[in-house]
């Protein structure tokens, strides 16, 4: 049990620090946003910011799925959900946490081998920033696993003892609405 | 569209995966899949990769998470006390009173939010209990708020325009001015009801207020001063052409962090609450983005956008009656779908049709986001009416009822759009030319 007890910490831990580089990333948007503008008053020129802020952009959703998904921020039909009773409901939250978790997995294959072929062959990007594209990319790739991780994760507590762990929030949703 | 068996696979997978519930944005990356292994032999898995990476790095959705901070911040400021107590005194002479703080609070509030269901707390929170205690009639306050709050999606900054500008490609500065006038017409309309309804109701008899002096009323709206600011420095900087759609979001947040800051409600909790619900709320956006924008591209490996846009040509439909055909379209897919995903969802297919008709995308951006707000106060799953039920415990029938004027209101709306199309395209063809437009 303990080491049960220890792997659920660490989870949530996990969970919660994507979050939190999520938002640093959403801070790192504001600040090249703002340096560009100010480059181009003064006249000068900060070459590639739009291309850094898109990557910041990339980093900041994936990072947070896992984090979203763990407080019902993520929008789903629900109008099925909530006509049928609880024990169905249980059975269609399966299938749809192990649809969402085959879907994240078979990303995550993907990913990382879009991200193994962007270092090997040393893709850079095309905009005048020049970066060597696998390092934002691979932001995409450990977001896109944490998000697998953490489905599986609700899948398996939902198989186990019966409940989801999503939380949802009306007011943290009201905002995508 | 040859193999419409192969389709009709298709499409059932779509309603499949979406009804069920699972999650939006991974559900569409199923279909596409699905679209995908059905009609292409191309590698999935890596087509798949390479649209989602471009879809989610693109510098125009950098707009998105900053006007969702700042509707955020904002939120957690005195700002809805201070709306209501500075609009009041100059709302409570005409016809109708103070119901009109609802709208006009709404339409304030929507220049600085990008959400309606955002705009109806704010607003709400404040509005509910002082027009209770004045005694107005609680049909009209909940449903002048319901419909007033949908103006958050039309009054730029605004997610649903955001959405549908990054999906087709257009200038989301554009967007935004094609909506001011629109949203301040149905504002308008709104008030004029309100006022109707205080001469021919008879539960109308609410509690006169106390007569206020000039100075007295200037003296309760100085709160406001700090917000129109605000307003007018982010809406200003891309009229003038100042600023890009995103740069006058990053000055959005700054603003309103300092007037959050000024009002001393800015410390450490509400900064990162504010921070971390709005790098949730584009998360989420970013994931319905990434999916729409693979099943796009399926979508087009399908042949039914080009299929049914041909259909539609065949049919030889009148501007208007195409128009009809995607009003009714779109309320009923409202009724199960969120906004930002019936507009993803379905660009794919109707841009061609659109385009094909010679009907203006900046006009059918406003058209659309008025037809997707509708659904935001009808049942089943209107997610205001979800909001306002939080907020007044009534039943959900109830507020509903209460919201249908402002539904039909609405539905006016499309049909002043469609008859004065200039009211959507004037502005947005008068402003300034900015950096990067």
């Amino acid at each position: 049990m303990r080491v049960l007890k220890l792997l659920r910490r660490g989870l949530d831990g996990l969970y919660l620090a994507s979050g939190i580089a999520a938002s640093l990333c959403l801070i790192a948007i504001l600040t090249l946003i703002v340096l560009q503008m100010v480059a181009r008053w003064t006249g000068e020129v900060f070459p590639g910011a739009p291309e850094y802020a898109g990557y910041a952009m990339a980093a900041a959703s994936f990072l947070a799925f896992a984090n979203a998904l763990n407080r019902g921020a993520h929008i789903r039909v629900s109008i099925v959900l909530n006509a049928v009773s609880p024990g169905i409901r249980r059975w269609i939250n399966v299938w749809c946490f192990a649809v969402g978790a085959a879907v994240a997995w078979y990303f995550v294959y993907y990913a990382q081998k879009f991200v193994y072929f962007s270092y090997k062959f040393k893709d850079i990007s095309q905009g005048q920033d020049k970066t060597m594209l696998w390092i934002p990319q691979s932001t995409m790739l450990v977001g896109a696993i944490i998000l697998a991780i953490a489905l599986t994760d609700h899948l398996l507590h939902l198989l186990i003892s019966g409940d989801h762990r999503i939380k949802r929030d009306l007011v943290d949703q009201s905002f995508g609405e | 569209m040859e193999n419409v068996s192969v389709i009709m696979l298709f499409l059932f997978v779509l309603f499949l995966l979406l009804g069920s519930g699972v999650w939006v944005g991974l559900a569409l990356m199923g279909v596409a899949w699905v679209g995908m292994e059905l009609f292409t032999t191309r590698p999935v898995g890596d087509v798949m990769l390479t649209t989602v990476w471009r879809a989610s790095s693109s510098w125009t959705l950098t707009a998105l998470p900053l006007f969702i901070w700042m509707g955020e911040v904002l939120y957690r400021t005195r700002l809805s006390e201070d709306m209501f107590r500075g609009l009041a005194p100059w709302l409570a002479r005409l016809p109708g009173g103070l119901v009109h703080t609802n709208i006009v609070g709404c339409t304030v509030f929507a220049a600085v939010s990008g959400s309606s269901a955002a705009t109806l707390t704010t607003v709400g929170k404040m509005s509910i209990p002082e027009l209770r205690r004045r005694d107005y009639p609680e049909t009209m306050i909940i449903g002048t708020l319901a419909g007033a709050a949908t103006l958050g999606l039309m009054i730029p900054p605004s997610l649903t325009l955001i959405v549908y500008g990054v999906t087709i490609n257009e200038s989301i500065s554009k967007l935004f001015f094609a909506g001011i006038v629109p949203g301040i017409v149905l504002a308008a309309m709104f008030m004029a009801y309100v006022a109707i309804m205080s001469f021919t109701s008879k539960r109308w008899n609410p509690t006169p207020e106390p007569r206020m002096s000039f100075g007295q009323k200037v003296a309760n709206s100085r709160f406001l001063i700090p917000v129109f600011l605000l307003i007018s420095v982010v809406i200003g900087s891309m009229y003038l052409g100042f600023a890009t759609a995103t740069e006058a979001a990053a000055f959005g947040v700054i603003g309103s962090l300092l007037l959050a800051a000024g009002q001393g409600s800015l410390n450490w909790r509400t900064f990162t609450e504010s921070l971390m619900g709005a790098t949730r709320t584009s998360a989420m956006i970013a994931l319905i983005l990434a999916g729409a924008a693979f099943l796009s591209l399926a979508m087009g490996f399908t042949g039914l956008p080009r299929g049914l846009a041909d259909l539609i040509a065949q049919w030889d439909l009148s501007r208007f009656q195409l128009l009809m055909v995607l009003l009714v379209f779109y309320i009923i897919l409202g009724m199960f779908l969120d906004g930002i995903s019936s507009v993803v969802l379905t660009m794919a297919v109707v841009e061609p049709m659109v385009r094909q008709a010679g009907i203006d995308l900046i006009w059918f951006g406003i058209f659309i986001v008025v037809v997707v707000e509708m659904a935001q106060i009808t049942p089943p799953i209107g997610f205001n009416l979800f909001v306002l039920q939080g907020m007044t415990d009534h039943e959900m029938g109830f507020i509903a009822r209460a919201a249908f004027p402002m539904f039909l209101i609405m539905v006016v709306m499309v049909f002043v759009l469609i008859a004065f199309p200039e009211i959507a395209t004037w502005l947005p063809d008068n402003i300034r030319k900015g950096p990067g437009g």
